[in-house]
C-alpha cells in the first residue's frame, strides 16, 4: 500500500515559483489499477514522481506498507527504486544504442531476472531481439519499454501518458498488454493520463486540477482497451 | 549570420592547442631566422655542428609539435562541428527546407576559424613574450654568438593567417558535406541519427552481464573520444618522459619544462574536453539507468571506467613513442665522441614518476566527473522535448 501524505511541491522561487503540488493526499492499495486525470500542467507527473521516489515533495511524506521514501537519502532512495518500481514514459527513453534484447535486459538485471527473453515474446517482440530503437515504430519501442519496466519485476507500475504518442490503434494494444501483464502478474498500477475514456480501465480514478485532487471516483467494472473509447 | 561567435566559445580546446603549437613554433622558428642572419659569423667545424644541431633541432621540434597539435586541432575542430550539426540539425533543416543552399549554410562555418585565429594570436603574443628569454638560455646552452631579436613578419602569415584560412575552409568543407541530407531528415533529428549498433554476442548474449554490454557500446559509439582519452594520456607520457630524458642529455632546463608544461597542459584539455563529452552525450542514458534504480557506482563504472584501458594504452605507446624519438635525435644530431654529452638511456624511475603522476591525475579526473553523473538531474531531462 502506497500513502501519499499532504504532499507539496513547487518549483523555483520568487515571482517564477509554480506550485506543481499543493497539499495532495492519496492511498494506493496493492494490485490496484489506479489512473492520474487532469489537463495539462494540473501536476499529475509530478505526482507520479513524488509517489515513486523520482524526487522528494517539499512537504509531505510518501509511505510504502509504512516505511516513509521521502526520509530516505539517495542511496537507499536508488535502492528503493531499484527493488520496488517500474516506470513507463510517453517518450520511451530507450537506450539508444542498444539493441531490444539489451534494452530489455537493463531492466532484467536489476532483479537477476535471467528469463526476460519471455517477457519480449509476451509483449511480442519476439522477432525484433536485435532491433534497435530507431529501427522500431512507437508502438514497437512502447512495447520494448513495457518488457523493460516489467522484467525487473516491480511491485508498482508507474506510467506517465504511455500511449501519448501513439495512434489510437497502438494504443490500444499496448494498453492491452499492460492490463493482461497485471492481472497476470499482480503489480499495482499508477497511469498518467488526460484522456478521460483511458481512465474507464482503471479501478480508481483520481482527478487533478491545478495541483490538487478535486474528485476520488471507484469504477464498479473496469472496461478492457478495446472497450473504451479514443 | 546562424552562427554567432559565442557559439565557439566552447572550442577552447581548440584554442589551447593552437596556442601551444604556435607558441612553440614561433620560438624556434624565429629563433632559426635570426639565427640565419648570423651564420657567416660561425667559424670552425665544431661550431658549424653546435648551429647546425640547434637549427635542426629546432625544425624538428616544430615539425613534431606543429605535426601532432595540428592533427589534433583537426579532429577537435571536426567534432565541434559535428557536435555543433547535431545539436542543431532541426534549425538547420528548416534553413535547407526554406530554400538555402547547402552552400550558403555551409559558408557560415567559417566562424570557427575565429578560435584558430584566437589561439594562434595568443600563442604567437606569448611568444614574443618569451623570446629575450628563450634567445637568453639558447645561446648560453649552445655557445653560439649573441643574435638579436627580430620580427619576422613571414611567420605571421605561415602561423596565423594560413591555419585560420586552412581551418575556416575545413570547417566549411566538412559541414557542407554533413549537410549534404534531406531537410526533413534534419529537422525530424534525433530519429535520424546514425547509432553504431554493437555487434550481438554469438552465443549465450543473456547471460552477458547488462552493465558490461553498455559499456562497450558507450565506447564503441564514440570513436572521437576515444581518440581524445588516447590522445591525452599519449601525450601526458611523451613530453613529460621526454622532458626528463632532455635533460638528462644535457638539453636546457628551460625546453624540458616547456615540454613537460605542455603535455600537461594538453592532456588535462583533451581529458576535461572528452570527460564532458562523455557525460553529456549519455545524459538520457545516465538518467534512465538512474531512474531504474542503477548506483552511482554502477553508472560511473559503465559510462566512465570503459575508458580506461584506452587511457593505459595510449601512456605506454607515449612511451615507446619518446623512447623512438630520442633514441633518432641522438642517433641523427649528436655525436657524442665531438661532445662528450652523457648517453641517453631509458630511466624508469622517471616512467614511473610519470605513470604515478598520471594515474593520479587521471583518477581525479574519474571521480569529479563519476560525481557530475550523479548530478545529472532526472527531472530536467525527462522534460525534454
Ligand atoms: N522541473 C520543473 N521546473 C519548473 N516547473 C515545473 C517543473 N516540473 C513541473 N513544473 C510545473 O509544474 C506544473 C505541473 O507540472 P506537471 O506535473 O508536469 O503537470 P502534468 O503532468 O499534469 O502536465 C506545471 O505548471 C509545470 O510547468
Ligand atoms: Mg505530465
Amino acid at each position: 500500500m502506497i500513502e501519499i501524505k499532504n504532499a507539496v511541491k513547487t518549483y523555483g522561487a520568487g515571482d517564477s515559483a509554480t506550485s506543481a503540488l499543493k497539499g495532495v493526499s492519496l492511498t494506493i492499495k496493492d494490485g490496484e489499477f489506479t489512473v492520474l486525470l487532469g489537463a495539462s500542467g494540473s501536476g499529475k507527473s509530478t505526482l507520479l514522481h513524488i509517489a515513486s521516489g523520482l524526487e522528494r515533495p517539499d512537504e509531505g511524506s510518501v509511505e510504502y506498507d509504512g516505511m516513509d521514501i521521502t526520509a530516505l537519502g539517495d542511496k537507499l532512495l536508488t535502492a528503493f527504486r531499484r527493488e520496488k518500481v517500474g516506470f513507463i514514459f510517453q517518450q520511451y527513453y530507450l537506450l539508444p544504442g542498444l539493441d531490444v534484447d539489451k534494452n530489455v535486459k537493463m531492466g532484467a538485471q536489476l532483479a537477476g531476472n535471467r528469463d526476460y527473453r519471455k517477457i519480449i515474446e509476451d509483449v511480442g517482440l519476439g522477432d525484433k531481439l536485435h532491433k534497435l530503437p530507431s529501427e522500431l515504430s512507437g508502438g514497437e519501442q512502447q512495447r520494448a519499454s513495457i518488457a523493460r519496466a516489467l522484467a525487473k519485476r516491480p511491485k508498482v507500475l508507474f506510467l506517465d501518458e504511455p500511449t501519448g504518442a501513439l495512434d489510437e490503434e497502438t494504443g490500444r494494444q499496448v494498453l492491452d498488454y499492460i492490463s493482461a501483464l497485471q492481472k497476470e502478474l499482480g503489480f499495482s498500477v499508477v497511469m498518467v493520463t488526460h484522456n478521460a475514456n483511458i481512465a474507464e480501465m482503471a479501478n480508481t480514478v483520481v482527478r487533478m486540477n491545478s495541483g490538487r485532487i478535486i474528485e476520488t471516483a471507484v469504477n464498479e467494472r473496469q472496461k478492457s482497451a478495446y472497450e473504451i473509447g479514443w | 549570420m546562424i552562427i554567432r561567435p559565442k557559439d565557439t566559445v566552447k572550442l577552447f580546446g581548440v584554442l589551447i592547442m593552437c596556442a601551444c603549437a604556435v607558441l612553440i613554433c614561433t620560438l624556434f622558428l624565429n629563433s632559426n631566422i635570426d639565427l640565419a642572419r648570423i651564420k657567416d659569423q660561425i667559424h670552425g667545424p665544431e661550431m658549424m655542428m653546435i648551429y647546425d644541431l640547434t637549427v635542426s633541432s629546432g625544425n624538428m621540434t616544430c615539425a613534431v609539435t606543429g605535426g601532432a597539435l595540428g592533427l589534433t586541432t583537426v579532429v577537435m575542430l571536426l567534432f565541434y562541428v559535428k557536435h555543433y550539426i547535431d545539436a542543431h540539425k532541426s534549425e538547420l533543416g528548416i534553413l535547407k527546407a526554406l530554400g538555402y543552399s547547402n552552400f550558403e549554410i555551409a559558408r557560415e562555418f567559417w566562424v570557427f576559424g575565429l578560435s584558430v585565429f584566437t589561439g594562434t594570436a595568443i600563442g604567437f603574443g606569448l611568444a614574443y613574450a618569451f623570446m629575450p628569454m628563450f634567445y637568453r638560455v639558447q645561446r648560453n646552452d649552445a655557445a653560439l654568438p649573441e643574435v638579436a631579436i627580430h620580427f619576422n613578419p613571414i611567420l605571421v602569415l605561415y602561423l596565423i593567417v594560413l591555419p585560420t584560412i586552412l581551418f575556416s575552409a575545413l570547417a566549411i568543407l566538412y559541414s557542407y558535406r554533413k549537410l549534404k541530407r534531406p531537410a526533413l531528415e534534419l529537422v525530424r533529428g534525433s530519429k535520424a541519427t546514425k547509432v553504431r549498433k554493437a555487434k550481438p554476442a554469438k552465443k549465450g548474449g543473456a547471460d552477458v552481464p547488462f552493465l558490461r554490454e553498455l559499456k562497450r557500446n558507450i565506447l564503441m559509439s564514440r570513436f572521437s573520444l576515444v581518440f581524445f582519452i588516447w590522445f591525452a594520456s599519449f601525450c601526458y607520457a611523451a613530453t613529460v618522459i621526454m622532458s626528463f630524458s632532455l635533460k638528462e642529455v644535457g638539453g636546457s632546463e628551460m625546453m624540458a619544462a616547456m615540454m613537460a608544461g605542455i603535455g600537461i597542459v594538453l592532456a588535462i584539455t583533451t581529458l576535461f574536453l572528452a570527460a564532458t563529452t562523455v557525460i553529456s552525450g549519455n545524459a538520457k542514458t545516465i538518467a534512465m539507468l538512474r531512474v531504474f534504480g542503477y548506483s552511482d557506482r554502477e553508472c560511473a563504472g559503465a559510462i566512465l571506467s570503459g575508458y580506461r584501458p584506452v587511457t593505459y594504452i595510449g601512456f605506454a605507446l607515449g612511451t615507446l613513442y619518446q623512447h623512438g624519438l630520442m633514441k633518432l635525435m641522438m642517433a641523427l644530431f649528436f655525436d657524442n665522441s665531438v661532445l662528450g654529452l652523457p648517453e641517453y638511456e631509458f630511466d624508469v624511475g622517471v616512467f614511473f614518476i610519470a605513470l604515478a603522476s598520471f594515474v593520479v591525475i587521471y583518477e581525479l579526473f574519474m571521480l569529479v566527473y563519476a560525481g557530475r553523473l550523479r548530478r545529472v538531474p532526472l527531472k530536467e531531462i525527462m522534460l525534454e522535448e
